[in-house]
C-alpha cells in the first residue's frame, strides 16, 4: 500500500523523512531541529531497571497508558497513513492519561517504598510499553512520558507543556518507563514472553485473548469517561473470583444448571480447591511483594492492598473461595461477598486502581461509577456476550 | 592471483572520464554465460549515485561445507539475498525505470574460493540468485576490490574480514546463524542504537552524520518508496543498554538523516538474545562490533 503512486511518505506535501540537510523552511516539524537538540546519552541518575526475570513485569499498550481516542478514530476512519501523518505532526503534544495511567503511577509508588527498604533488590515492578504502533509514533510516546515526569518540578529542557495537569498527576512520583517494544504491527506475544510478563494490559481484546491462551495474565482496558480519584500512596487491586482468580468451573455449573445447583455443588465441594484462573499468578506476585513489607514490620502501612469482589455470598459459596485461596497460600486483604448485588457501589468505596472481571456487565457497571475496570476474556461467560458489535483493533 | 571483477577493466576506463558511471551490458563469463541477464539492456547509465552496492562473501552465500555435485549448497545468507532481490523486484514493479536498487556483488575472500569461480557462478545460477557482479579476490586483495567497486555495505560471516573492511572505511556487518532463519520476502535491517553519537571507523551512525549517500541514508530513501504496510524493507532500531532518552536520540538521529524506523525496541539492560531471536534481522548495523551478545 503506497502513497502518491509509490512516492515518498508525505506530510502535507512534504517528505516525512527527508534529509535534514535540505534547505530549511518553517519549523513546522519539530524534529527538523533534531540535530541541534541532540546530545550524547548522558549517564543517568535514574535507577537501572531490574532484570526481567527478577521483576514483576507489567506490559501496557500505548492506548491504555495514554488517551489516544482521537488518534484511534483517525486510524479507523481515515486509515494508517493519515494516522501516522497526524501523529508525527503532533509529536510534541503529549497525550493525556489513559485508564492504566494511575495504576502505573501507583506501581512506581510501591517501587519507591521497596527501594527504601531493599536498596539492592531487583524484586520490583517493571513497566514495559508494549505497543503494536509503528515507531513513527515512538517520539510522541517518549515525549509524553517525559512530559508527565517534568510536570513534577524536574528539568526544564523538555518539550513544552500544552495540557493542564490532570489532578491525579500532580503529587505522584514520576512515570518511570525505560523499556518498550514498538512492533510496527507484529504480534506482541513473543515479546511478552521474552520479558517474563506477569500482566499485560491492552485495549485490543484479540491480543488479550492471545496472551491468555499463552498463559499470560491479561485484561482488556477501555477508555472511561469517569475515573474517580485514587490513592497515590497505596496500590489497590481488586479481583473478581470465578474465571479471574479461579477457573470458570463453578460458573459453568451456574450457567448450565442454575443458582440452586450452583449452591449445592459449591457446598458439596467446599473443601476441594477450585482450579486456578488466569490472574492467580498476578495475585501471587502481589502477595510476594506484600510479604517484603511485612518482613520489615510494615503490615499496617503496606502500600499494596488486594480485594476480592465476588458475586458469591459469604454465607455459602464464599467459603469455597476463601478455602481455595488459603490452600494456595495466598492472602487477600479484603473479601467482599456481594451475593449477586451490583459491584459498582462497593468498588466506588474501595477505589481500586484496577478491577478485573470476566463479565462485561460488571466491568461496565464499575466503569459507570468511575472505577477503572478491565475485562478478562476467559471462560464460559465469553460465549454469552451481552454486546454484539465490532471490536476495534489497534493500529498495526 | 590478482583479483578479477568482471566489468573491472571497463570500470577503470570509464572512471577516467566520469566518476560515477558503470557499463551495464551483459558481460560474458569464462564459460560463455551472460551474467547480468536480468538487468535492463541499456547502455551507459548514471548508476553509482543511485544504486546501493552490497557485497556478500561467497562463504556466506554458499555453505563452505560439502557441495552437492555440481552446485554448492546454499548458506545462511541465502534468505538475505532473496530478500534483497525482493526489494529490487518491488521497486521495479512500482517504477520500471527505478535506479535506486541494490547492486549485489558476490565476492570471494580466499585463494581457495578464488579458484572456484566457475563453480560459484554455476551455483549462483542453479539457485536462481541474481548477482550483479562477481569479484574473485583472495584474502590479500579483497579489500581493494571492495573499495574499487564502491561497496557501501560488506557482509561476511568472518569477523576478521568485517573488522578489516571496517578499518578501511567500508561499512560492514557480521552475518550469523540468525540470518538463516530470517524471512526471504522482507528485508529486515537492524540498527543498534546505543552508540549514537560516537566517532568511529565506519559505524553506521557516524557515517550517516556525514554522508548523505551513505548506506543508511540510501536505505532510508528506499524505504520511503513503500507505504507503512506491506513493505519489503523494514528498518528496526534496538537500544540495548540505554533507556528512553537513548531511544529518543537514536530515533531523531536516524530520522534527521532520512531513515524512518518501523519497529523500535528499547531494552534498558534487559537480555538481548530473547528479543533478537524474535526480530529476525538479516544483519545488524552497529558502531560497536564486539559488544552484542553471542
Amino acid at each position: 500500500m503506497n502513497l502518491d503512486n509509490g512516492q515518498s511518505l508525505t506530510v502535507g506535501g512534504q517528505d516525512l523523512t527527508r534529509n535534514g540537510s535540505s534547505s530549511g523552511s518553517s519549523s513546522r516539524y519539530p524534529w527538523e531541529d533534531a540535530k541541534k537538540v541532540m546530545k550524547p546519552s548522558t549517564p543517568t541518575r535514574k535507577p537501572q531497571p531490574p532484570k526481567p526475570e527478577n521483576a514483576i513485569t507489567i506490559a501496557v499498550s500505548s492506548r491504555v497508558l495514554f488517551n489516544m481516542e482521537k488518534e484511534q478514530q483517525i486510524y479507523e476512519q481515515q486509515g494508517m497513513e493519515e494516522y501516522i501523518r497526524y501523529q508525527v505532526e503532533h509529536e510534541s503534544e503529549p497525550f493525556g492519561p489513559g485508564p492504566a495511567f494511575s495504576f502505573v503511577k501507583a506501581l512506581e509508588a510501591v517501587n519507591a517504598r521497596l527501594r527504601e527498604l531493599y536498596p539492592e533488590s531487583e524484586e520490583l515492578f517493571d513497566v514495559v510499553l508494549m505497543t503494536n504502533n509503528h515507531a513513527y509514533v515512538g517520539l510522541r510516546l517518549i515525549n509524553t512520558i517525559n512530559h508527565h515526569r517534568e510536570l513534577l518540578g524536574g528539568s526544564q529542557d523538555g518539550p513544552c507543556l500544552s495540557l493542564p495537569p490532570h489532578p491525579s498527576l500532580v503529587s505522584s512520583p514520576e512515570l518511570f518507563i525505560e523499556r518498550f517494544c514498538m512492533t510496527g504491527g507484529n504480534s506482541p506475544i513473543g515479546y511478552l514472553k521474552a520479558y517474563h510478563t506477569n500482566l499485560y494490559l491492552s485495549a485490543d481484546p484479540g491480543k488479550v485473548r492471545e496472551a491468555l491462551e499463552e498463559g499470560i495474565a491479561a485484561a482488556t482496558m477501555f477508555t472511561q469517561e469517569k475515573m474517580k480519584e485514587v490513592s497515590d500512596t497505596q496500590l489497590r487491586v481488586a479481583f473478581d473470583g470465578d474465571a479471574v482468580l479461579f477457573s470458570d468451573e463453578s460458573e459453568r455449573i451456574y450457567k448450565a444448571h442454575g443458582l440452586d445447583k450452583f449452591f449445592e455443588h459449591e457446598k458439596a465441594h467446599e473443601n476441594k480447591p477450585l482450579d486456578h484462573g488466569p490472574l492467580k499468578g498476578f495475585l501471587e506476585a502481589l502477595g510476594k511483594l506484600q510479604k517484603r513489607f511485612y518482613g520489615k514490620g510494615q503490615r499496617m502501612d503496606c502500600p499494596i492492598r488486594t480485594y476480592l469482589v465476588t458475586a458469591r455470598s459469604a454465607a455459602s459459596s464464599g467459603t469455597r473461595a476463601l478455602k481455595t485461596l488459603r490452600s494456595w497460600g495466598l492472602e487477600i486483604d479484603e473479601a467482599l461477598f456481594l451475593a449477586g448485588a451490583p459491584k459498582g457501589p462497593m468498588l466506588e468505596k474501595i477505589r481500586p486502581h484496577i478491577f478485573f472481571d470476566d463479565q462485561m456487565f460488571h466491568v461496565e457497571g464499575a466503569a459507570e461509577m468511575g472505577t477503572v475496570a478491565c475485562h478478562v476474556p476467559y471462560g464460559i461467560a465469553q460465549k454469552v456476550s451481552r454486546k454484539a458489535g465490532k471490536e476495534p483493533s489497534a493500529p498495526k | 592471483m590478482a583479483s578479477s571483477c568482471y566489468g573491472d577493466a571497463l570500470i577503470r576506463r570509464i572512471k577516467e572520464k566520469a566518476s560515477k558511471w558503470i557499463y551495464r551490458n551483459p558481460v560474458p563469463g569464462p564459460d560463455g554465460t551472460h551474467l547480468n541477464h536480468h538487468l535492463p539492456k541499456s547502455g551507459l547509465r548514471k548508476k553509482d549515485a543511485d544504486a546501493v552496492v552490497v557485497a556478500v562473501t561467497s562463504d556466506a552465500v554458499f555453505d563452505p561445507g560439502a557441495d552437492e555435485g555440481d552446485a554448492f549448497r546454499v548458506g545462511l545468507a541465502f534468505p538475505l539475498l532473496q530478500a534483497l532481490q525482493r526489494v529490487n523486484e518491488r521497486l521495479l514493479e512500482q517504477n520500471p525505470s527505478e535506479s535506486l536498487l541494490f547492486d549485489i556483488i558476490l565476492i570471494t575472500t580466499s585463494s581457495q574460493r578464488q579458484q572456484q569461480s566457475s563453480q560459484i557462478m554455476r551455483s549462483t545460477r542453479h539457485h536462481g540468485l541474481e548477482v550483479g557482479r562477481f569479484c574473485f579476490s583472495s584474502e590479500d586483495n579483497f579489500l581493494e576490490s571492495l573499495l574499487e567497486n564502491n561497496v557501501q555495505l560488506f557482509l561476511s560471516t568472518d569477523r576478521n574480514e568485517t573488522s578489516q573492511a571496517s578499518q578501511r572505511g567500508v561499512l560492514s556487518a557480521l552475518l550469523d546463524q540468525r540470518a538463516a532463519s530470517s524471512p526471504s520476502e522482507q528485508l529486515r535491517v537492524l540498527f543498534c542504537g546505543d552508540t549514537v553519537v560516537q566517532p568511529n571507523a565506519a559505524g553506521p551512525m557516524s557515517t550517516i552524520q556525514h554522508d548523505a549517500q551513505s548506506f543508511p541514508a540510501q536505505l532510508g530513501k528506499m524505504r520511503q518508496r513503500f507505504g507503512m504496510l506491506d513493505s519489503p524493507l523494514v528498518i528496526i532500531l534496538m537500544v540495548s543498554q540505554g533507556g528512553r532518552d537513548s531511544c529518543s536520540s537514536a530515533l531523531q538521529v536516524l530520522r534527521s538523516c532520512g531513515v524512518g524506523v518501523d519497529e523500535a525496541y528499547c531494552l534498558a539492560g534487559a537480555p538481548q538474545s530473547p528479543i533478537l531471536s524474535l526480530l529476525h534481522p538479516h544483519f545488524l548495523l552497529s558502531d560497536d562490533f564486539g559488544e552484542l551478545e553471542e
